[in-house]
């Protein structure tokens, strides 16, 4: 019975996902077909389409072993070795101070504009 | 026909086994750089040189596990809904951080790279490095880059993020837990979300939301930047 749930509850997950590189396709979206399967499943929980346990358990169980469905693709850095060697090896510094960049600046931003809010409130 | 789907299965089960025996180390170790992403991809890239395994073989059976990324990146709508009451109590910090972010992710690894020199895939493969894999991967594809290199930025970018981020982010005096939730999940995704779990629920939930969102704007960003780079 479990099984069975799952099973379906996969294939409505992923009824999302179809319609989403459908509307991709048929529109030529530049966007991921998974993103807009994303913001479609975002939105039919929001206007409460159907109830969030309709899809609860098989979304979680899918999500806790998200990092073995990146394995094959992550796998083909295999043909690109020569991409780090020589020169290649910036990459990784680069890859490195931009995501401290990124790190400073939205830690910083969405810091301060917490504050802002939270003291404003206080003087209400 | 007998042999490719012997060979399939051989390597889905592979993968599966790798995945599941490095999952258990880094249970047992808990070292960030024992995350089974890495070290099964490690185990697997090791088997496929030392058995002269061409990677095309190799996906006969890894496109099947690969094929459920796409659903996977529709259950990230579950836990932003279940979260949405963070997100909505704090709209404004939490968008603004992340557009922010991305703008700055973006913005910032195409200029490093393009001013070392390096070729436009390469460029367009670095690109969504701060977003989440299973995304990344498909923004760089539709772009035109190299969905496995940007695996493997998106990797860099996760690792520098929670090694060097905790001591910077003491450096920058971000401690407020959308702040710390914030650093980590808009520069360094999924695993820096796993990081921001051990300072707290509340770091760990901006975190989440955050990597769910920058995947989001990232999506719509990516092509703005490329037109704007290359104009």
């Amino acid at each position: 019975m479990k099984f069975l749930i799952f099973i379906l509850q996969f294939i409505f997950i992923y009824g999302f996902f179809f319609l989403g590189q459908l509307l991709c396709e048929l529109f030529s979206i530049p966007l991921p077909g998974s993103i807009i399967g994303f913001m479609l499943m975002f939105a039919a929980l929001s206007l409460k389409l159907f109830p969030l346990r309709f899809v609860e358990s098989t979304a979680t169980l899918l999500l806790s072993f998200l990092p073995l469905y990146f394995i094959p693709a992550t796998v083909g850095v295999i043909e690109y070795f020569d991409v780090f060697a020589g020169k290649g090896f910036f990459l990784i510094a680069v890859v490195i101070i931009s995501t401290l960049l990124t790190m400073a600046a939205s830690g910083l931003t969405s810091q301060y504009l917490g504050r802002r809010i939270e003291s404003r409130k206080e003087q209400e | 026909m007998m042999e490719t789907i012997l060979l399939a299965l051989f390597f889905i089960i592979f993968t599966f086994a790798a995945y599941f025996l490095m999952n258990l180390l880094y249970i047992r170790f808990h070292y960030s750089f024992l995350m089974p992403a890495l070290t099964a991809t490690f185990v697997i890239v090791l088997f496929l040189l030392m058995t002269d395994t061409a990677y095309d073989t190799y996906m006969i059976g890894g496109q099947w596990i690969d094929s459920l990324l796409g659903p996977a990146v529709v259950a990230l709508a579950i836990p932003l809904y279940k979260q949405r009451k963070l997100l909505f109590d704090n709209l404004v910090p939490v968008i603004s951080g992340i557009l922010v972010g991305v703008v700055i992710g973006m913005s910032t690894g195409l200029a490093l790279a393009k001013l070392f020199g390096f070729s436009r895939t390469l460029l367009l493969s670095l690109l969504p490095k701060s977003i989440t894999t299973p995304v990344s991967m498909e923004i760089t594809e539709q772009l035109g880059g190299i969905p496995s290199l940007a695996a493997v930025f998106v990797m860099i970018a996760g690792f520098s993020g929670i090694i060097i981020g905790p001591a910077f982010m003491k450096m920058l005096h971000i401690k407020t837990p959308i702040g710390v939730g914030m650093g980590f999940g808009a520069s360094a995704h999924g695993i820096g979300t796993a990081k921001a779990l051990e300072y707290g629920a509340q770091e760990a939930s901006v975190s989440s939301v955050a990597m769910s969102l920058s995947a989001v704007f990232g999506s719509f960003l990516a092509p703005l930047f490329v037109w704007i780079f290359y104009l």
